[in-house]
């Protein structure tokens, strides 16, 4: 019996206030790769705050094995900051341990080799901000390679991202968990859930989790995304439905 | 019969008298205004005028030209200082703000500590309430009355674009009409309000009275006029306190109304009714 | 003099390496308060006889912590209140200076500096607040860029996010302190941002920002100093005057590229 690579038993979380998640209980074993369905403040990205250890559970526990990396969506980064790929890349070797430390050669070299995997290795020296929406995802992806977690956090990694860049990025997370990672993965394209070897869906509580086929129901969809889900093909003979979510993304982010 | 002449006593005093007239009617008008400058989250641009203004009132007093017309032009170069400051996308609008401030505040304090320059920097920085002369009460009741008015007839406009600038301009409100006319009452304030309180403090008659009210108020109107209402009581108080304890008077002025704000924003807030809270609640939380 | 401008150039090491991480975190109202609030502390002190810096440090500390702690309440509230907080400041330093202690003459050097008031304890503190400074940047300069870049990353990385910006912005208060007595309360951001924002006009990496920005507040300071002296004014505002007029100069002289178009390629 292995140990999970992440756990949740019976969390509930708040940001000083009432619970804004709550419910979520499950367990992912190490290699799996979990995608996290839900509306726009459902809870996704609490969930990860969470797993990070920047939020204190309200009540229940979270635990994860040893420290996930993280990459977010490129609107919360700063795009003005003077940094390039390169520096961003190498901000992975913070997790160390030893970040009050100059970053030594072999960090440099494993930034180096990060960004050349995920195929910018041209763009090494290129300012963050001005780089297209997928290499940037890309970047956060080299820093969470040169972090070498077990476990990755991706929030939305795919949203805005041009198709070739998807691609790669997709390529990269069968590659991930070829090497035994953990993926959890955030996202809205429901279709996509399919893949996975499980799925949570949340919606201020946890609505489901199971392997897609089986929790993937209309009756779960329609509590996870309420009026947001639009059924395309209710397939009664098992198997789920296939359906696609309609967003209203905010214009400000 | 003691407290009754106490009362009394400043009203007599053509000074004091003048002082008592002048806050009364800056803090009617200044104290709405900064109702909406504060929803507006305009609290730091204001500041920020208020002080890039010195070195037009500097150069006004250097010239013995009326301060009123320093005040204005002040404010106006400080406008387009800190528009053209901000206009570079490499640095961040707060930051550039801070460089021409800095650079204004400084170019003030240079003219007016120079050698031969006459000693009246601590008058354009804490204002000189108690020699409020006949023409800047006269500028001081214009104000009041147009500014008001325009107040009034404002107050549905700016509602609607404080709560929701998309929805109003789908009403034919055009939001950046509206918010170019509050920033002109706003000039329009500062420029007048300076020669009492001066520039370093002349945003507390904005702000504080604001403040003080904000978490009480249910509604946009009578959020401005309580907030009018602040300022005229706490503007006359800071005048009695600064001659029943021999201190200056725009800066006793400026301490009764942060003191307001203060106490104001202590106080609990009574059951805000939806709507009024959420127009102060929807503009702050962003 | 070569005590003032050894006071200045230490001043402005400090001005040049916190300014930098001022300007990437956003903190330029910041630092502009934290000067402006010690107003009243030290017109006690000056009054008193107390020492300046004792005083100045104990109300800059406070004010570091108290914006801290409100700061997380939300943004809004933290801008009006900061600004009526100083407006608080000032008035209590002149009634102080004007009707308690009557030192009415005070008033101008605390707000704009002195050259001549400079070296002695205050140069021991410029020092100290320039070490600090080099310390600090050595130190807690990668974290402060990770944790300035995307926070949630910076905290999944193992950074103590929190810990590291209480420290940023006491780091701050205790240099504004060191920087009183030659630019004055109002005009610490004269050598805390002015040259640091000129810097990000021209460089292109934090190492590039750092460097820059303390070598544009070392010539500020000293050409602030000198034409401070020749035309007999305070030192704050020539060197704030300076400073904005070398701003304005590198921004028009090299307009900023603007953003290339995103094609979205791989």
């Amino acid at each position: 019996m292995t140990r999970p690579a992440v756990k949740a038993s019976e969390l509930a979380l708040s940001y000083d206030g009432p619970a804004v998640l709550d419910g979520v209980d499950f367990s992912l074993d190490p290699g799996s790769s979990l995608c996290v369905l839900g509306p726009n403040g459902g809870g996704k990205t609490t969930l990860f705050r969470a797993l990070i250890g920047e939020l204190t559970p309200l009540h229940g526990s979270v635990a994860v094995d040893r420290r996930p990396a993280y990459v977010a969506q490129t609107e919360r980064t700063r795009l003005d900051f003077p940094v390039s790929a390169l520096d961003v890349a190498l901000m992975g070797s913070l997790a160390d341990g030893r970040w009050w430390l100059p970053a030594r050669r072999r960090d440099r070299d494993s930034a180096g080799a990060a960004l050349r995997r995920v195929g910018l290795g041209d763009q090494a020296h290129v300012r963050f901000g001005e780089l297209s929406g997928g290499q940037r995802q890309r970047v956060l992806l080299a820093r969470a390679l040169v972090q070498d977690a077990a476990v990755l956090l991706l929030d939305e990694p795919l949203a805005g991202v041009d198709p070739a860049s998807a691609d790669r990025i997709a390529a990269l997370f069968a590659e991930l968990r070829n090497e035994g990672r953990t993926l959890l993965v955030s996202t809205h394209d429901v279709e996509s859930a399919r893949a996975f070897d499980r799925v949570l869906c949340l919606n201020h509580r946890q609505v489901a989790f199971g392997e897609p086929s089986a929790a993937l129901t209309r009756t779960v969809l329609e509590q996870t995304y309420g009026d947001e889900i639009v059924v395309i093909e209710d397939d009664a003979a098992g198997g789920g439905v296939r359906a696609v979510t309609v967003q209203h993304h905010s214009h400000s982010h | 019969m003691d407290l009754f002449d106490a009362l009394l006593d400043p009203w007599r005093s053509g000074i004091e008298r003048r002082a008592l007239i002048e806050m009364a009617l800056l803090g009617g008008f200044c104290g709405g205004l900064g109702f909406w400058v504060t929803t507006f989250r305009l609290s730091y641009p204001a500041e920020s005028l208020a002080h890039g203004m010195l070195p037009g009132l500097v150069i006004a007093a250097l010239a013995g030209v009326p301060l009123l017309l320093g005040g204005v032009a002040g404010v106006l170069v400080a406008a387009t200082a800190i528009g053209l400051a901000g206009r570079d996308p490499r640095v961040g609008s707060d930051t550039a703000t801070a460089v021409a401030v800095t650079g204004m505040l400084g170019l003030g304090g240079l003219l007016a500590l120079a050698p031969d320059a006459p000693a009246r920097l601590e008058e354009l920085l804490f204002g000189n309430l108690l020699a409020i002369s006949d023409s800047e009460l006269l500028a001081a009741a214009l104000l009041a009355a147009l500014g008001g008015f325009a107040l009034v007839a404002l107050h549905r406009p700016l509602s609607a674009v404080a709560l929701d600038p998309q929805g109003a301009s789908s009403l034919g409100i055009q939001p950046t009409a509206v918010t170019l006319a509050l920033l002109g009452m706003l000039a329009a304030a500062l420029a007048v309000a300076v020669q009492g309180l001066g520039s370093l403090l002349v945003l507390a008659v904005l702000v504080a009275p604001a403040m003080a009210v904000r978490r009480h108020a249910t509604s946009p109107a009578q959020g401005m006029s309580a907030a009018a209402l602040t300022a005229i009581v706490a503007g006359i108080a800071g005048v009695y306190a600064s001659d029943a304890l021999d201190i200056a008077a725009g800066a006793s002025v400026a301490l009764a109304l942060c003191l307001a704000a203060l106490v104001g924003s202590a106080l609990p807030a009574r059951q805000a009714g939806r709507n009024g809270g959420a127009l102060l609640r929807s503009r702050a939380s962003q | 003099m070569r005590i003032a401008l050894l006071e200045v150039s230490l001043v402005a090491v400090a001005g040049g390496l916190l300014g930098a991480w001022i300007v990437l975190r956003r903190l330029a109202f910041f630092a502009h308060a934290v000067g402006t609030a010690t107003f009243p502390g030290l017109v006690i002190a000056d009054a008193t006889g107390f020492s300046a810096t004792v005083a100045g440090l104990a109300v800059a500390l406070g004010f570091a912590g108290g914006v801290e702690r409100v700061g997380r309440a939300g943004r809004d509230l933290g801008d009006a209140a900061t600004a009526l907080v100083l407006v608080a400041a000032l008035a209590l330093g002149v009634v102080l200076a004007s009707d308690v202690y009557e030192s009415g003459a005070a008033v101008d050097r605390l707000l704009f500096g002195s050259a001549l008031a400079l070296g002695g304890e205050d140069l021991w503190v410029a020092a100290i607040a320039a070490a600090l400074a080099v310390v600090a940047t050595a130190i807690l300069g990668r974290g402060w860029t990770a944790v300035g870049f995307d926070s949630t990353g910076a905290s999944a990385l193992g950074i103590p996010t929190r810990v590291a910006d209480l420290l940023l912005l006491a780091l701050v208060a205790v240099a504004a302190v060191a920087a009183l007595p030659a630019v004055g309360a109002l005009l610490v951001t004269s050598l805390f941002v002015v040259p640091a924002a000129t810097a990000t006009l021209i460089s292109g990496s934090v190492q590039g920002l750092l460097g820059a920005s303390v070598g544009i507040a070392l010539a500020q300071g000293a050409l602030g100093l000198y034409g401070s002296l020749w035309l007999d004014v305070p030192p704050g505002p020539a060197v704030a005057v300076v400073g904005a007029a070398l701003y304005a100069v590198v921004a028009v002289a090299r307009p900023g590229h603007v953003a290339p178009a995103r094609v979205e390629a791989a």
